[in-house]
């Protein structure tokens, strides 16, 4: 199966992008697949090199607008929201793509869930 | 204003109050394991009260529908907003055979009537999204045929906040008004429609339609059940009780937790934004009245089976309020639907950050739900006759009694 590629990130962001191959997608149930399939140090490396960058990276997109316009603008928003979607596996769940003791999580339907970004 | 605090003191309970009033007995668990109970439901309750089925910012222009199955209703119905912009509800059954006029996949399913008309695609009947009969193919070959009878079977439809109930009795007891009571003083004013960016999740759940709403109407489940998506939650105090006819609400404060630090880089984002930073002061007057700043958020009852809980960003981060619906599919079959609506996002900074809270407050739900097949199961063993419950469980007493009223064939 082959994927679109969604790695080409903004000026400034190319540490970022073998992250943005991996996790960008532009809809949460496509996100979803990538998140339940991770293991744990997927989650610790996504983590560890998303964090520090975070700040940047959302700095860059409050010039977005909420509907981006450029290619480079919309990976930049899959891959930061991928990252909002993961970073609870690694900070809270201890790196299980599962929430702990929870519903199974494939049983929620998201009205919005093939909207893409 | 100083007016409207003091009509609406009687609604503020204390603890020995609502004790005094509710009483603090076990409560029976017959109402949700036994069958025959549901089928006296859904005459006794579901046909005869308002029921919210729709938003009006769902629906924003003429010929806007949406079709939604009730089965506890026995019925599918088109919720439409016509030429004039009015919403209405009617029966989506057509008045030739009976065929479903709008075909729909799913619970809910939404479109755009072009023309401000629908078609029955059986036939071909023709009607106005207002309602009556507009044309029929081969007219004249029914030999005689009244249309002005024949339109779709209107349903009671009326609009609180831009949240549109329906009511199946054909002569409704009560006014949607009149129904709401202070509830909708208490809950009137904020800014609903603002909110527009919504998040919908459902679910199936094979669990009784009270299980699931009983598991959502308290808050002594927080440090336990969400142990792991609300870690160090530092105290919770469910106060301001309020009994407000057959709705009840209270507020649930509390220090929050302790953010993760990729969730403190988010919330920064959205507190730094004045579209979803906190709003305390757009709290309608009676909710939070001392403007504590550990409010997280109101959560009423709307009885039977509407929770909206109102946070105004005080709350999640952002987060300007929630619904929960529990619709009963049979007796042990519920379609659960969990909202959480914020403020458009101004850019996509805003976004992100509306999707990193989206995220921990739904994995919060997948904690919730986790239980109330269990807890059905559980019930339906035979193995307890009765639930304890404690004072922060008292909308559940309070729901519990309000039904008994309804299945006794009364109202309150
Ligand atoms: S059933 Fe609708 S046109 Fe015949
Ligand atoms: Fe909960």
């Amino acid at each position: 199966m082959t994927t679109a590629d969604y790695s080409r990130l903004p000026e400034g962001f190319a540490d970022l992008e073998t992250l943005a191959q991996i996790w960008a997608r532009p809809t949460e149930n496509a996100r979803n697949v990538v998140r339940y399939a991770a293991t744990a140090s997927d989650f610790a490396a996504f983590h560890e090199t998303l964090f520090p960058r975070l700040g940047a990276l959302l700095a860059y997109l409050g010039d977005c607008p909420a509907q981006p316009e450029t290619a480079e603008q919309r990976n930049a928003l899959m891959l930061a929201c991928a990252y909002a979607e993961a970073a609870p596996h690694h900070e809270l769940y201890g790196g299980s793509s599962e929430v702990p003791f929870s519903f199974d999580a494939h049983r929620f339907v998201a009205d919005h869930g093939d909207v893409s970004v | 204003m100083q007016d409207t605090i003091a009509a609406l003191d009687h609604i503020r309970r204390t603890v020995p109050e609502i004790r005094d009033e509710l009483g603090i007995d076990p409560i029976p668990v017959r109402a949700i394991r036994d069958p025959e109970i549901y089928e006296i439901e859904k005459e006794q309750l579901f046909k005869k009260v308002w029921l919210k089925v729709a938003t009006a910012w769902e629906l924003p222009n003429p010929g806007d529908y949406k079709v939604k199955e009730l089965p506890v209703a026995d019925a599918s119905i088109l919720i439409v907003r016509g030429k004039d912009g009015k919403i209405r509800a009617h029966h989506n059954v057509c008045t030739h055979r009976g065929n479903k006029v709008v075909p729909n996949k799913g619970f809910e399913t939404y479109g755009r009537a072009r023309a401000n008309v629908v078609t029955c695609r059986f036939h071909g009947w023709v009607f106005g999204t207002d309602g009556p009969l507009k044309s029929v193919p081969m007219e004249e070959a029914f030999g005689h045929l009244d249309k002005s009878c024949l339109g779709l079977r209107e349903i009671a439809c009326d609009e609180w906040e831009g949240f549109v109930f329906i009511n199946f009795d054909p002569n409704p007891a009560q006014s949607l008004k009149d129904y709401l009571g202070d509830f909708a003083t208490l809950f009137g004013g904020y800014p609903y429609h603002e909110s527009t960016t919504a998040f919908r999740y459902s679910t199936v759940l094979k669990c009784n339609w009270k299980v699931a709403h009983y598991a959502f109407s308290e808050g002594y489940h927080v440090p336990t059940i969400h142990a792991g998506s609300l870690p160090g939650f530092r105290g919770i105090e469910h106060s301001d009780f309020k009994l407000i006819g057959p709705h009840a609400s209270s507020t649930i404060y509390g220090a929050g937790m302790e953010a993760a630090p990729s969730t403190q880089v988010f919330a920064g984002v959205l507190h730094a934004s004045d579209a979803h930073k906190p709003h305390a002061e757009q709290l309608p007057v009676h909710i939070n009245p001392t403007r504590r700043d550990d409010f997280q958020f109101e959560l009423p009852n709307v009885f039977p089976n509407l929770l909206i809980h109102l946070a105004s960003g005080c709350g999640y981060p952002g987060l300007s309020y929630f619904t929960h619906q529990f619709w009963p599919l049979d007796h042990g079959t519920t379609l659960w639907e969990g909202i959480n609506y914020f403020r458009p996002a101004r850019n996509a900074a805003e976004y992100a950050a509306q999707v990193h809270v989206n995220a921990l407050h739904r994995n919060a739900w997948l904690e919730d739900t986790a239980t109330m097949e269990d807890t059905f199961t559980g019930i339906m063993s035979g193995a307890i006759d009765d639930m304890q419950l404690m004072d922060q469980e008292f909308l559940i007493r309070h729901a519990a009694r309000t039904l008994d009223s309804y299945l006794a064939g009364g109202t309150q």
